[in-house]
């Protein structure tokens, strides 16, 4: 049971009530929706913010630095969150709880690889990949908090030699990331 | 000559292990290169900006 008001095509807004405490909203006839009964922002599948980058071209870090991947070419961005002009940052103007992915692949391979998830420009989550082969793929997933204010979250990559490269295309280095829930 | 190996000329005794631990070189893509973002060795200092240069 739900109180539950439709638009219709016939009548416009049309309302029915009980008092079961459950309110649903419905456009045309049927597609009810039911509104949760906490506190936050109703996010349904299509506004959900979501991007994807990558990189140009080619990145070479210098040995032992943690070096901020340039991921300065979007796939997508719905909500216009990822800097991928200047700061090559994701900072998302809704709170919640995000699914943030990286890989990166590295040529040659160093003794040790390393991929940091950055959050607010300090080291929050790394993956180290030892061994020095052809390709090194470094891979990092984490489902991060942000406030929706002023959290962000980058990307930086660190080797142990001068030597590597980042393989700058979409294929093989990408940022992405998009909401799971709201805070 | 990069950070990293002006580091080494002057502290020939630092290895990799420390560059993880105890000193963190950084660079954020900005155009302003790299830079020491930790230093926290226990027995040798932090290099000046003159032995740097």
């Amino acid at each position: 049971m739900a109180s539950i008001i439709t638009a219709t095509t016939t009548s416009g807004l049309t309302q029915s009530a009980d008092n079961s405490g459950v309110l649903q909203l419905a456009s045309g006839t049927g597609n009810l929706v039911t509104v949760p009964s906490v506190t936050g922002t109703a996010m349904v599948s299509g506004n959900m913010p979501a991007f994807s980058a990558y990189m140009s071209a080619d990145q070479t870090p210098t040995a032992n630095t943690w070096t901020k991947v340039t991921f300065n070419t979007e796939e997508y961005d719905t909500a216009s969150y990822f800097d991928a002009t200047t700061n090559y940052r994701f900072t998302p103007l809704i709170a919640g709880y995000y699914q943030i992915n990286c890989m990166l692949s590295a040529q040659p391979g160093a003794n040790t690889n390393d991929i940091g998830l950055y959050k607010n420009g300090s080291l929050f989550k790394f993956q180290r990949v030892l061994g020095a082969s052809n390709f090194i793929e470094l891979v990092i997933n984490y489902i991060m908090y942000f406030n929706g204010t002023t959290d962000y979250a980058e990307m930086y990559f660190r080797s142990n030699t001068n030597a590597g490269y980042i393989n700058g295309t979409s294929t093989y280095s990408t940022f992405s990331g998009c909401l799971l829930r709201t805070a | 000559m990069t950070l990293y190996e002006k580091i080494k000329t002057i502290y020939s005794s630092l290895t990799d292990a420390d560059f993880d631990t105890v000193i963190t070189l950084q660079n954020d893509s900005d155009g302003k290169g790299d830079y020491i973002a930790k230093w926290e060795h226990p027995t040798l200092p932090r290099p000046t900006d003159e032995e740097l240069a």
